[in-house]
């Protein structure tokens, strides 16, 4: 047994001598010890070279995908606050509906042949808070104004009559003009000025110019050209409601308006 | 030697891989210690495995530490002391799984003398000590499978 552990207890010595030697040599010798350690290091370069290239290749795909994951959130971000924006801008120059808490429904009982494109008689009047003035729409387009008032009912004068006149604006060039009817069922944009070159399918709404009526009310679109006159060219515009058919209309409550403004 | 030449080399090629992030588990001294019980227990052949693991151990610090010395000295002493268990257990007990606790216990123990000598803070240390313990047993895992598979094919 002793024979067997001899050389083994023997070697161990020498290897422990040998390993307190370079330790203690390590702390002694600082310069030969990192000398060596830098020979070594550079004789390992080319064995170690697929691993560091390895690593840089993970590191970088790894740099790679945080990087895509960092540019999606922020897209992402982006793309949500877009959408933010452009509701809420969709939201500003849309037109805004009128609350049904301001509107009066009135249905239409009498519109005389020979008047057809003048006015209409509907079954809502004073007793209902119906005031002269009262802007009347159809399908969310205003279709005329309250003329005359009883205390059932009430006379709404329509945009195509010829004695009716509003304010009007272009939504997209901001151009101020009159609506005026010609008791033909046709609505003209008067009072635009002849240089200036309106698009078919311009929104015309309320322009901000009376006490009764509130701005950005839809009237209709500009539909063409007419024949210049005194100086101006007047537009014709086609009304965003169906005229031909009217069987109910909302009256606005002006006096709200009046009391708001106030 | 070769293999366990290339052994280190794997070892070093790992430690490479993930070096400033983990300490890979001594694959070089598991493999040795694999070798050692795989063969005969020959003084001579033991004495010759002592200084292969020494100098695997001193090549080790060059590169890693550079305070040679430490783990030769680790290496050395995990060879001897399994010796030492193996010399003395009767060949019907020498089993896969009296290697694998004895082959984990010196590698546990061989961190373990390191991780006290690191200069690290302690919380730090002790993470760096645990991953490269819970490394190594998928390492020992296939030595223990080789182990398993050259000891039924013999007993056939």
């Amino acid at each position: 047994m002793a024979g067997k552990l001899n050389p083994i207890l023997v070697n161990s010595l020498l290897a422990l001598l040998c390993g307190l030697l370079l330790l203690w040599s390590s702390f002694a010798f600082p310069g030969p010890v990192r000398m060596l350690a830098d020979k070594w290091g550079a004789a390992l370069y080319v064995p170690e070279l697929p691993a560091l290239e390895l690593r840089m290749l993970v590191q970088a795909t790894g740099n790679w995908v945080m990087e895509r994951k960092s540019l999606q959130d922020r897209n992402s971000e982006l793309e949500l606050e877009n959408l933010a924006l452009r509701t809420a801008l969709q939201q500003a120059i849309a037109p805004q509906p009128i609350e049904a808490g301001e509107m009066i429904g009135g249905r239409v009982t009498l519109r005389y042949p020979d008047a057809w494109w003048k006015e209409i008689r509907i079954d809502r009047g004073a007793r209902h808070g119906i005031r002269v003035g009262a802007p009347a729409l159809s399908d969310g387009f205003i279709i005329g104004k309250v003329v005359r008032v009883g205390d059932d009912y009430a006379w709404v004068e329509l945009v195509t009559s010829s004695s009716f006149l509003l304010a009007a604006v272009v939504d997209d060039t901001w151009d101020l003009g009159v609506i005026n009817g010609d008791d033909r069922g046709n609505i003209w944009l008067l009072y635009t000025p002849p240089e200036k070159k309106f698009e078919r399918g311009m929104i015309i709404s309320t322009a901000l110019v009376g006490d009764y009526l509130p701005p950005g009310i839809p009237i209709g679109k500009i539909w063409e050209e007419g024949e210049p006159r005194d100086g101006f060219m007047p537009q014709k515009v086609v009304s965003g409601a169906h005229l031909t058919q009217l069987y109910n209309v909302q009256i606005l409550r002006t006096g709200d308006i009046r009391r708001a403004e106030d | 030697m070769i293999i366990l030449a290339l052994v280190w080399l794997i070892q070093d090629f790992f430690q490479v891989f993930v070096t400033r992030i983990i300490l890979v588990p001594e694959i070089f001294l598991l493999a040795a210690l694999y070798m050692l019980v795989s063969g005969p227990l020959h003084p001579r052949r033991v004495a010759g495995w002592m200084w292969y693991v020494f100098c695997g151990g001193v090549l080790w610090d060059l590169r890693w530490a550079a305070v040679p010395g430490m783990s030769g000295l680790l290496n050395v002493a995990a060879l001897v002391a399994v010796y030492w268990i193996w010399d003395r257990t009767p060949a019907g007990g020498r089993s896969t799984a009296l290697f694998a606790a004895v082959a984990g216990t010196v590698h546990l123990l061989s961190g373990a003398a390191l991780y006290l000598a690191w200069p690290l803070p302690v919380q730090a240390a002790m993470r760096i000590f645990a991953i490269q313990q819970l490394l190594m047993i998928p390492a020992l895992a296939i030595l223990c499978a080789v182990y398993a598979f050259k000891a039924s094919k013999a007993h056939v």
